[in-house]
């Protein structure tokens, strides 16, 4: 492996953000920020006693929606909806108003820890953040020692605000090994959308006539603001959702088809075979913005409805109807792309064919069809980290002799799935699972240690018996969390972060259909001995710049710029805030004022269909045939593959969301648990196969994978379909410390197998069968 | 005498049962904890049809604020009472906890607060109104299946749905007039 390349690709990944200022605009506005930092004379909000209101934002999912905080005497009393954040059409749902208690979680993390049992036992003692930090360092330089690399620390992470500070620290301690959780979460939606537009698009549901859902369940799963408007506007939208499950999304839908899992791709061939014969495709906008029209035509012609009905359980008159209505509802149809999508092991390919639907009939950059993500450009530190002789590529990038076993036995072979590397992995998100199975394996080289922040692996990723021993091997974890989390509880460090409700976050652009910005200001000063990942990063390069053993394998200048890093971000939020916002006069000002500063609140449509406008994909246009792919071997046109099947009697087990239940986050929160209306989950199952088996409700039955087994409750329902199971996810917890969950009910982690999907790296969370035993 | 007579105007088909409303109702009110510990609720209505021919849908719902209330009639201490316009509150120091209002109610809008060792139920958020503010129901719901305001004012909102559309009340045979109008 060649060291410079390595120390090359990590200078790519220094920022998350895109929006990134060279580093000469950087450098030079270092002394303004100082000159701010030396002037501390903002007012703070929460230092009045008495009754107000505090803007700020909520943190409890990813939407960031704004929120008024009503706080008495230092106590938050109530969050309330922002009136200014249209992107949430002005709401906040229940997890959002349930944020209120999260300070006052009995179950928080209140000072440092230091495990002192054997790992998992729950065994751990306070400690200063000052002794924290010190083990930290010793662990640290112990392994880089040890292992002569760098990269055998990992640093695994999920979306925030302070996401990017925890990325700072990974390239402080020069590790290329961070794993985020899109491959858990979007990865191949984004990559199958990217390979035909060359970005990942919104979709203006505000203003389309025609939406279609696939596996997205939009009311239980909430995006803002997608799911506010389609329940608005479901009277005057036609709404079609497909899910083998009959979600709640069902109760403002126009159709429900209950899709045979795995099948889709043949119900989005078939409806684009459909549009192209019937000559219902926009032949301007096709000609004029598209690549390989002639091949796809030409390849569909195989997809007919009658064909697709067989595969997918849908008449094919209503695959007609479909197709029809879609082409003639557009540009004001949407096959709405949807978030997670880590579903089957095809699907990148599905993804492609959806947007390839969207793009045959027009229905691309138009008011009420898909539209690219707007942003407003924030600035941001574009930092120059050090660079160490002891860093190392990526562990789970390259060939691995392993890739092949992570394909479901029907893809191996037959799936035009690369069966060596990732096609596509992301530089900076890792593919989880892939990346596991490299540190179980050593191969290309021992992982030993490990950062987590705010992400909880072990109820996260498929397989938890796996990321046990994933876990078990480490010769140090550290989490940074604000509850223990399973992850937590098996660490050695368990640093306390201050809730979002207690404390400054930068600045964000979320981009969207229309974009807008918010910020974080505390609305009630920390409970405990918390500090945020801004003040830990910061805290922990001041540490590793003062060890001469952690300089060994780099030079005086590299050190230099740990200490610009310092000198940069040792400052108060407001500033960076403040500085962030600096090339929009007014901005800050609109920000303290409504608690959320935007340019405009109408959405743009027609930048990427604009004379001399260019698509970001080999051809320049929207490829309905992708060349790269054709390069790399894949197929540059989704071809069908049959799904997968379990073995008789066994059960497709798929996973879903609830929409009082943030992954598994928010579980231990007495109030949402409480609204969901149990205190333990239970296996959705047919009612009839239930009957069959003679299952009745609250039976407990083991539910037993490939991955392993647990035991659940039964709850026999008209809301599925007979060849799957259910149930929701963040039960049967691993760890002590979230005490209303801890035991209660079955995880989705033990139960899901690790199959991974080869193009994007992304989790295969559909792919796994059960079978059902009453106990 | 108060010229106001307040009410909310719902379009339930909107509801996606996220729970939004019972959750800000829960912090804005400091509801206990328990699983039957609520002023409102979204309640699904029965399923109908099997798979997979069904369909499901649901009922956001609360104290009616019936202009005619059965709990304010059998409570002995008057501890149930209406105010000038049309809401009915629980004088949580009156009440002597004999649940008569409880039984009474048609609507189970009612349950214990151990906590204050009083009956609870929907003010519509009586406290908030001085200051112009909606009950937090209706200020948090995502697609705001509710709509409050002044029926004796007929430019309301709730005034102009009503015209609008035709609305029916819960269990009207009770004879409770409710001013919980849920659009057809």
């Amino acid at each position: 492996m060649s060291l410079s390349k390595a120390k090359l690709s990590r200078r790519k990944f220094l920022t998350l953000s895109g929006a990134a200022l060279a580093t000469a605009t950087a450098a030079s506005s270092l002394s303004s920020l100082k000159a701010v930092a030396s002037s501390n004379t903002k007012e703070n909000p929460v230092n009045t006693k008495g009754r107000k209101f505090v803007y700020s934002s909520c943190a409890i999912c990813v939407n960031k929606c704004g929120l008024v905080a009503e706080v008495n005497n230092g106590v938050i009393r109530k969050l309330n909806p922002n009136p200014h954040f249209f992107k949430s059409r002005a709401m906040l749902c229940a997890r959002g108003n349930a944020g209120a208690k999260v300070p006052y979680d009995p179950d928080r993390l209140k000072k440092p820890l230091i495990r002192v049992g054997e790992r998992g036992s729950g065994q751990f003692k306070e400690v200063s953040w000052e002794e924290a930090y010190n083990y930290i360092a010793e662990n640290v330089l112990k392994i880089i020692k040890k292992y002569e690399n760098r990269s055998a620390i990992g640093f695994a992470s999920t979306e925030g605000f302070q996401e990017e500070f925890f990325i700072h620290l990974a390239n402080i301690v020069g590790s290329t090994n961070t794993v985020r959780h899109p491959t858990l979460c979007l990865a191949s939606n984004i990559q199958g959308y990217s390979s035909v537009y060359g970005t990942y698009p919104d979709a203006d549901i505000l203003n389309a006539d025609f939406v279609v859902l696939a596996g997205s369940n939009r009311a239980e799963a909430i995006i803002t603001p997608d799911t506010i408007d389609m329940a608005k506007n479901h009277k005057k939208q036609t709404l079609v959702c497909i899910d083998p499950r009959v979600t709640k999304t069902s109760a403002i839908a126009d159709k429900w088809y209950p899709i045979k899992p795995g099948t889709d791709l043949a119900l989005v061939l078939a409806m684009i075979n459909i549009i192209i014969s019937e000559n219902l495709y926009d032949k301007d906008f096709v000609e004029k913005y598209t690549y390989g029209f002639d091949e796809l035509a030409k390849h569909v012609k195989q997809y007919t409805a009658e064909w697709a009905e067989k595969e997918t359980e849908i008449p094919a008159s209503e695959i007609y109807w479909l197709a029809r209505e879609f082409a003639k509802n557009a540009p004001q149809s949407v096959w709405y792309p949807g978030r997670r999508s880590s579903f089957y092991a095809n699907d990148v390919y599905y993804r492609r064919a959806c947007a390839i639907l969207n793009a045959i009939v027009g229905a691309f950059d138009r008011k009420g069809g898909l539209v690219p993500k707007s942003g407003i450009k924030l600035k941001k530190h574009d930092f120059e980290f050090p660079l160490y002789d002891f860093t190392k590529e990526r562990i789970d990038n390259g060939t691995l002799p392993f890739l092949e076993e992570k394909l479901p036995e029907e893809f191996k072979t037959a799936g035009s799935l690369p069966t060596d590397s990732c096609a596509y992995l992301s530089e900076k998100d890792g593919s989880w699972i892939v990346y596991r199975d490299a540190a179980l394996a050593g191969n290309p080289y021992p992982l030993k240690g490990m950062f987590i922040y705010k992400q909880n692996p072990v109820e996260s990723v498929p397989n938890r018996k796996k990321t046990l021993e994933f876990l078990k091997q480490m010769d140090f974890v550290c989490t940074i969390d604000v509850a223990m989390s399973d992850t937590a509880f098996y660490s050695d460090v368990v640093l306390p972060e201050s809730t979002y409700l207690e404390r400054w976050d930068p600045a964000e652009n979320l981009s969207g259909v229309v974009p807008i910005v918010v910020a974080r200001q505390p609305v009630i000063e920390p409970l405990f001995d918390t500090k945020s990942m801004h003040q830990i990063a910061v805290d922990l390069a001041k540490k590793f710049y003062d060890m001469p053993e952690f300089w060994e394998d780099s030079t005086d200048e590299d050190r230099a710029y740990l200490a610009k890093y310092i000198k940069a971000m040792d400052v108060p939020m407001e500033h960076i805030i403040e500085e962030s916002l600096s090339g929009y006069p007014g901005a800050y000002e609109m920000l303290k004022e409504k608690g959320v500063f935007y340019l405009s609140t109408e959405p743009e449509y027609g930048k990427m269909l604009a004379e001399g406008a260019r698509f970001k994909t080999r051809t320049g246009k929207i490829e309905l045939y992708n060349v790269k792919y054709a390069e790399k071997g894949l197929d540059p046109l989704p071809v069908y593959k049959k799904p997968s099947v379990g073995k008789p009697g066994q059960f497709r087990f798929v996973v879903g969301r609830h929409g009082q239940f943030t992954h598994a986050s928010t579980q231990n929160n007495i109030y949402l648990l409480e609204a969901y209306g149990d205190y333990e989950n239970a296996l959705w199952i047919n009612s009839k196969v239930a009957l069959e088996r003679g299952l009745r409700a609250g039976d407990k039955v083991k539910v037993v994978s490939k991955a392993g087994e647990q035991i659940v409750k039964v709850m026999p329902t008209e809301f599925i379909r007979p060849d799957i199971v259910y149930y929701v996810h963040g039960f049967g917890r691993i760890s002590k410390g979230l005490s209303l969950i801890y035991n209660k009910g079955a995880s989705e982690a033990a139960i899901l197998y690790d199959y991974a999907e080869t193009i994007s790296g992304n989790a295969c969370m559909h792919e796994t069968f059960v079978d059902i035993q009453k106990v | 005498m108060s010229n106001k007579k307040y009410a909310i105007v719902l379009d339930d088909t909107k509801c996606i049962d996220c729970k939004a409303c019972t959750l800000a109702c829960k912090m804005e009110n400091h509801v206990p904890t328990g699983l039957y510990n609520y002023r409102i609720w979204v309640a699904e209505k029965p399923v109908r049809g099997h798979f997979p021919n069904i369909k499901r849908s649901f009922q956001p719902s609360q104290c009616q604020q019936c202009d005619n209330p059965p709990c304010v009639h059998v409570c002995p201490t008057k501890a149930s009472y209406q105010t000038e316009d049309g809401v009915v509150l629980v004088d949580h120091n009156k009440c002597i906890l004999c649940k008569y209002c409880m039984t009474a109610c048609p609507y189970d809008a009612r349950y214990v607060n151990e906590e204050i060792k009083a009956i609870d139920k929907c003010t519509f958020c009586y406290h908030r109104l001085p200051e112009g503010r909606e009950p937090a129901c209706v200020e948090t719901c995502p697609p705001k299946v509710r709509v409050f305001g002044d029926l004796n004012d007929p430019n309301s909102e709730v005034s102009k749905l009503l015209v609008e559309h035709e609305t029916f009340n819960l269990k009207p045979e009770k004879g409770t007039k409710p001013k919980l109008y849920y659009i057809r």
